[in-house]
């Protein structure tokens, strides 16, 4: 009788990924912070401890110590397909990281998990498998045309055709959210800063295959990578600034490691750039917002990348706006629900979190829930708009154009 | 007799233990050494792999700054990632943990000058005498260990959202160390008579050490790797690999 081969295989995770799940002593500090978990009423599966037990229990039944003397034990596909689904029912915001008593890397496990099971047919979830297909044919995520990534900009602003700073839109911005694109460049252009955009060479920047383990899918997030980071260096870009958090974390993190090499220019949040004008006295206000603001850190500008004072020293120094921070914020910050898929995959666990983070908000009596990322915007409203909640949900950028005097539509 | 069972069982703990060790090293060396990558076809886990793989990952540049000796000293040894998320659970498993060190360092520094004798090398004490200097810390310890234990009983027990995620794998962990703890306790109580001996006759101090010395070295040491107790070696291990965590 032929030898059985093992139900699940170990592509895409790293020897040192495969003792993180030995490691994990099931504390249970991940299940107290997890948004999706507390979001789904508390699904058992959903839970970041049951997902790491789940995957080590299938690792010992196929090269364990009894694989190893009676052959490795079969693992039903169901078990496999429901482990699928828990495994996408997470929006890699990383709060389970950051908690965790063993310091698992969770975001990076969370999405080899996702990689692995792609490759063995059983990923990913729902549609989620046609977006890097769209991104291969359009380039962006919502079939839209290329020629039109530049539609949005009004005949007020001024984009140079080459300059040092580069302002990457982002699919979602470009085409979606135009009032944070609105918003950033007629910032850019009040400040008197000369930068360029890509236009129609701006590909989407692989976050979404990355994130939901679709990375392998013909290269298309290697390509975009590839592709972007050519195209600003044919615009002459030293430094290149992002409004969405979901793209910087993309060109910060993931483009120089598909690359194997650093990038040629600085990857900045426009609440950095901000920042740094201010403390330079850059920056004449104009306005007066009169309200009282809390922020919501982007996990991909937040926990992923590090970037948290930014924002809030922005803010603080927008004339009139009182700032008041969420109990939860920080490293600690509960997600907005969007990320990882989830959004695209399974929208109601998506806007049940959003519906939690603004809960949060309201707590704090905040008149604007702001965040740095059109994505967490999108999520957050629709959030607000389920609780019929009376909370004005904005971006960074949006505000510091309102109180520049400038308008975002 | 009894130091030549005890030497057997030793033995033959530390093989099972090492066995154990390797096959968990080959388990994980079935993975890939970077990021992206597909494991070989047809190479087998290797625990060669694995060990070069966590290395690499450990010399690498830190992205929070946090260092080798940093994460040694501060995550591992004063274990502050659980302090941070709460400081009495932190003073239950420091207690579990120190406890259970330093006994098992004095165990080893006993059993260390009972061989230095067998073997005929003169030091300025006999073992009895030497067993006796360790008497008082081996009480401390071992008081420290017990409380430790005893909360992560009760937590188990009495916190409801504790006991409803417990599950086997847990409870052995802490089932054992009890075991251990109360059984050192009444090895040594029978044997000096003084409290712990439950008035039982001292000729039942040799078989009450016996099962205590065989329990623990097939249930702290062999089981380690076929168990949760093998967090023991795999979270520091993820810690330094990790630079202490985000």
């Amino acid at each position: 009788m032929a030898k059985r081969t093992p139900s699940i295989d170990t592509k895409n995770l790293t020897a040192v990924q495969l003792m993180e799940l030995d490691s994990c002593v099931r504390c249970g500090e991940c299940v107290k912070w997890c948004p999706t978990y507390a979001a789904s009423g508390g699904k058992p599966g959903l839970a970041p401890r049951d997902k790491i037990l789940r995957w080590k229990q299938f690792m010992n039944k196929s090269y364990g110590f009894k694989a190893k003397i009676f052959g490795p034990q079969e693992i039903p596909q169901s078990e496999l397909e429901e482990f699928k689904d828990d495994i996408y029912g997470c929006t890699t915001c990383g709060v389970c990281g950051t908690v965790c008593e063993a310091g698992i890397n969770t975001v990076e496990l969370w999405e080899a998990l996702r990689t692995n099971l792609v490759k063995k047919g059983i990923g990913p979830y729902g549609k989620l498998g046609a977006i890097p297909k769209m991104i291969k044919q359009y380039h962006n995520a919502y079939m839209l045309d290329q020629k039109d990534r530049l539609a949005w900009v009004p005949a007020d602003v001024k984009i140079a055709d080459k300059a040092d700073i580069v302002y990457f839109t982002g699919c979602t911005a470009g085409y979606k959210q135009l009032s944070l694109a609105f918003a950033t460049s007629r910032v850019l252009n009040k400040l008197g800063v000369k930068f360029a955009m890509l236009g129609e060479d701006e590909w989407c920047c692989g976050s979404n295959p990355i994130r939901t383990g679709q990375i392998g899918y013909e290269q298309v997030a290697h390509e975009a990578a590839r592709h972007n980071v050519e195209a600003l260096k044919k615009k002459g870009a030293k430094k290149v600034l992002f409004a969405c958090a979901g793209c910087f974390r993309a060109a910060k993190i993931d483009w120089p490691r598909l690359l194997g090499q650093e990038l040629p220019f600085e990857v900045v949040h426009i609440t950095q750039f901000l920042a740094d004008l201010i403390k330079e006295d850059k920056i004449k206000w104009e306005k007066s917002i009169n309200k009282t603001v809390t922020y919501h850190d982007p996990c991909h500008l937040g926990r992923h990348v590090g970037v948290f004072n930014a924002p809030r020293f922005v803010l603080s120094h927008i004339p009139g706006v009182k700032f008041v921070e969420m109990e939860r914020s920080k490293e600690f910050q509960r997600c907005c629900g969007a990320g990882g898929g989830v959004k695209a995959g399974m929208g109601d666990l998506a806007v049940a979190i959003g519906e939690a983070r603004v809960k949060d908000a309201l707590e704090t009596n905040a008149d604007i829930l702001s965040s740095a990322c059109p994505f967490c915007k999108r999520n957050l409203s629709d959030g607000r708009d389920s609780l019929k909640a009376h909370i004005d949900v904005e971006d960074v950028i949006e505000l510091v154009a309102e109180a520049l005097g400038l308008s975002t539509t | 007799m009894t130091f030549v069972q005890v030497m057997i069982m030793a033995t033959l703990a530390l093989v099972i233990f090492l066995y154990g060790l390797m096959v968990n090293f080959q388990k994980w060396g079935t993975g890939v050494t970077g990021y992206n990558l597909e494991p070989q076809a047809g190479k087998k886990g290797s625990a060669i792999t694995f060990l070069k793989t966590w290395w690499k990952q450990v010399t690498a540049e830190s992205h929070h700054g946090h260092g080798i000796l940093e994460t040694l000293i501060l995550d591992i040894v004063f274990q502050r990632r659980i302090l941070k998320r709460s400081p009495f659970r932190w003073i239950m498993h420091l207690f579990i943990f120190g406890g259970w060190m330093t006994l098992f360092a004095l165990s080893g520094m006993m059993f260390a000058v009972e061989m230095i004798e067998k073997i005929g090398i003169e030091l300025p004490f006999t073992p009895d005498v030497f067993r006796d200097w360790l008497s008082i810390p081996n009480y401390i310890f071992g008081y420290i260990l017990l409380i430790g234990v005893l909360i992560a009983i009760v937590r188990r027990l009495f916190v409801s959202e504790v006991r409803e995620a417990s599950i086997t794998y847990d409870w052995v962990l802490i089932g054992v160390i009890f075991i251990v703890t109360i059984s050192g306790f009444l090895a040594d109580g029978i044997r000096t008579g003084l409290i712990w001996s439950f008035g039982l006759d001292p000729s039942a101090a040799p078989p009450a050490a016996l099962f205590h010395s065989i329990f623990s070295l097939f249930f702290c040491i062999a089981f380690i790797p076929y168990s949760k107790y093998i967090h023991v070696i795999a979270i520091p291990l993820a810690l330094l690999a990790n630079k202490g965590g985000e």
